[in-house]
């Protein structure tokens, strides 16, 4: 075991955590490894369903049939058209929380590809309406204009496809990241929510105007069969499950301790605790039943391992709701949803592990510590000395699974930090670099530039595993 | 945010090729989509194999909207006799108003095409002409209601009429009513079939 303190040692403001009465976590076997294969048919699904939601317009359409620029453009309009519906369902379904997804993709995974596919969805929307509007003007001998009055007036429900995709481009333009930072969180969820809206409005349409979906048929059930689906894995994922869930453990606040001057870590019990099927590193959506919190949903990683008698999460003062937080009362009912995410240690593709951490980034790396096999190191990366969290508890597990842990205290601009955070500083910690899985977790500045070093210091991609707080 | 780009390039390519792939027009294909355009007219009885379909298509495909007849779907023998051979191959040719053979006399008769069924029903046109000129047009049994009944009212309030399309051009060279594609063709077919016999 290598153990240096090089900076700074932790401060500890509260009354020390109950973790201390247990024995140091049972060394050798980490948990068993889960490998790409879900991810990798989760995706060949995607393309399927892709190539299944165009092959109607393939099918219906004669060959040599679309010689006129006319043609062209509303065949190119109905297949944006087709494209973009099929995205809308993927969409929602990755929003539905379902276990399924959130095991094999993780959080992370899936906002990074509900980002992706948001970004085409609009595209599609957009050019489908184009391409159509501008096709039928043609067709008709009408202005661009003229053309929507009509279709507005003389077809049955347009005018709730033009509200949905009105809806598409307002969610699309403010999760445009610029625009989403000047926003209120709580503002930007809303209206993001508002998206379920856009699949209602504009479900109508596809089958009162849709050449491949009027006519009943098998491409028509197929496609509401589609529908439903989604809509049960909603209502599967986000209602059915989280009720039993909650049901069956009933969490309840059992403490709040302040970690630093702007830290707390909340202690949550209840019952069946040691049924949760939970992997440190991984994340619930919490939501605090008292007056002030109820209504909001945030999340926070799992700061120790399940132990089977209590939760922890340790929370980062950085807002309204954060700072609600450390007003909680021992007893408070609360709501939880999950566990969710792929950031643990059965995801690990090599033996060993770097972790990284930033700020409160440290909180799923210290539960994950619990489950990775010895020989990991950590560096942590603070800006003052009260920033290193659960000081204590990472001494302890260092020695009690031989991990070398390094704090990196000072701002980005110190030399020592620079240093460490450069390709040769980090293959001076840690030779066997390349050979080893890389955890991040912390501010997305940091990540980002560590995931720069690690790259040029020559791990590959896939060795990297991430999670920025940031949904 | 580069594999949202990437995305949205392979949404627009794959767009474009799909289109482009479906619209080249080539030999083979012009084969290929012809039997399902011939089937709707194939009257009852008579003159059934008549029109092979590789001989008639080099005539037929300078209709202006040969193509999408192709969707119109099998249609009911028509009361009336139409020849298919006769309207296929005279399509172009019709356009222009046959004010020329025709008798000095004027008479006022109606023609009635065929039954023709498309996607969301089936109509009939019926033409009033006086003399060789036509006067009036009208789709009979178009749909009423829903959606379908919305598009047929397009198509009627369009073509049909004294002062509708028909009588504008004085021949089924009508341009397609705008989301009513399958309505449009049919009223074309019965309508084309009708000025064949008037
Ligand atoms: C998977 C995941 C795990 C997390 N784990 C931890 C943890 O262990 N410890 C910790 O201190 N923090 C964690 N966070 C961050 C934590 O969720 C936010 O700091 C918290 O929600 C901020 O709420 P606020 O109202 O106090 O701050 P605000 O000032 O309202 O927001 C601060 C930032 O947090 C984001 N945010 C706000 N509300 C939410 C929300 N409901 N959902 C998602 N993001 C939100 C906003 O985008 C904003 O950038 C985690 C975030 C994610 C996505």
């Amino acid at each position: 075991m290598t153990y240096q303190d090089t900076y700074a040692t932790g401060r500890r403001t509260g009354p020390s955590a109950p973790y201390g009465g247990r024995p140091a976590a049972p060394v050798p076997p980490g948990v068993p490894r889960r490998g790409p294969g879900g991810r990798r048919a989760l995706s060949a699904v995607f393309w399927l369903g892709l190539v299944a939601a165009v092959l109607p317009w393939w099918l219906a359409t004669p060959p040599g049939s679309l010689a006129d620029t006319t043609g062209l453009l509303t065949a190119a309009g109905r297949i944006t058209g087709l494209v973009a519906g099929y995205l809308l369902l993927v969409q929602v379904l990755m929003m539905s929380r379902l276990g399924a997804l959130e095991r094999r993709l993780g959080g992370e995974r899936i906002s990074r590809a509900h980002r992706d596919v948001g970004a085409t969805l609009l595209v599609a929307v957009l050019a489908h309406l184009a391409l159509l509007v501008v096709g039928y003007a043609r067709m008709e001998k009408n202005s661009i204009l003229g053309q929507v009055g009509a279709l507005l007036t003389h077809y049955e429900d347009m005018v709730s496809a033009f509200v949905a995709a009105g809806i598409m481009v307002a969610v699309g333009l403010t999760a445009v990241r610029g625009v989403r930072r000047r926003l209120p969180y709580e503002l930007w969820h809303h209206l993001h929510l508002t998206s379920y809206l856009a699949l209602l409005l504009g479900y109508g349409h596809q089958f009162s105007n849709g050449a491949q979906l009027y006519e009943p048929g098998p491409v028509r059930t197929g496609w509401i069969a589609a529908y439903l689906l989604v809509v049960a894995a909603l209502v599967w994922g986000r209602l059915i499950v989280p009720l039993r869930f909650n049901l069956r453990h009933r969490l309840r606040v059992a403490d709040v301790v302040a970690e630093s001057p702007d830290t707390i870590s909340i202690y949550l019990t209840g019952h069946r605790l040691n049924q949760i099927d939970l992997l440190g590193g991984q994340y619930f959506r919490w939501r605090f039943l008292n007056p002030g919190c109820w209504w909001q949903s945030h999340p926070f990683s799992l700061s120790a391992a399940g132990n089977g008698r209590w939760l922890r999460l340790t929370v980062k003062v950085v807002g309204g709701h954060t700072a609600e937080l450390r007003d909680l009362r021992p007893g408070t009912r609360v709501w939880a949803q999950g566990p969710s995410g792929t950031f643990t240690a059965a995801h690990r593709t090599r033996e060993r592990a770097l972790l990284i951490a930033g700020g409160s980034g440290i909180a799923p790396l210290r539960a994950m510590l619990e489950e990775l096999p010895p020989g990991a190191a950590l560096i942590y990366r603070a800006r003052t000395p009260a920033d290193v969290l659960l000081h204590n508890e990472l001494d302890w597990l260092a020695q009690a699974r031989h991990t070398s842990v390094w704090y990196v205290v000072g701002s980005r601009d110190d030399p020592g930090p620079r240093q460490v955070m450069s390709p040769e500083g980090l293959r001076r910690l840690v030779p066997d670099l390349t050979r080893r899985d890389v955890y991040l977790c912390g501010p997305g500045g940091l990540v980002e530039e560590a995931v720069r070093a690690l790259r040029r210091a020559g791990v590959p991609r896939r060795q990297i595993h991430l999670a920025t707080f940031e949904l | 945010m580069r594999r949202a780009l990437l995305a949205i390039t392979g949404l627009a390519a794959g767009t474009t090729a799909l289109v482009v792939l479906k619209g080249a027009p080539g030999t083979s294909q012009a084969a290929q989509d012809r039997p399902v355009a011939e089937a709707p007219v194939v009257p009852g009885g008579s003159a059934a194999p008549g029109p092979a379909p590789g001989g008639v298509t080099p005539s037929a495909r300078p209709g202006a909207s040969a193509k999408p007849s192709a969707k119109a779907g099998a249609s009911r023998a028509p009361g009336t006799r139409t020849s298919a051979t006769t309207r296929v191959t005279t399509r172009a040719t019709t356009a222009a108003p046959r004010t020329t053979t025709s008798a000095p006399k004027v008479t006022t008769r109606t023609v009635t095409g065929p039954v023709v069924s498309y996607r969301y029903g089936s109509l009939q046109v019926r033409i009033t002409l006086s003399g060789s000129r036509i006067v009036d047009a009208t789709g009979l049994g178009m749909p009423l209601d829903g959606q379908s009944g919305l598009r047929s009212d397009d198509v009627q309030a369009r073509y049909s009429g004294s002062s509708g399309e028909v009588v504008a051009k004085q021949s089924a060279n009508l341009n397609t009513v705008s989301g009513a594609t399958y309505t449009s063709t049919a009223y074309k077919q019965s309508l084309q079939a009708a000025l064949d016999k008037a």
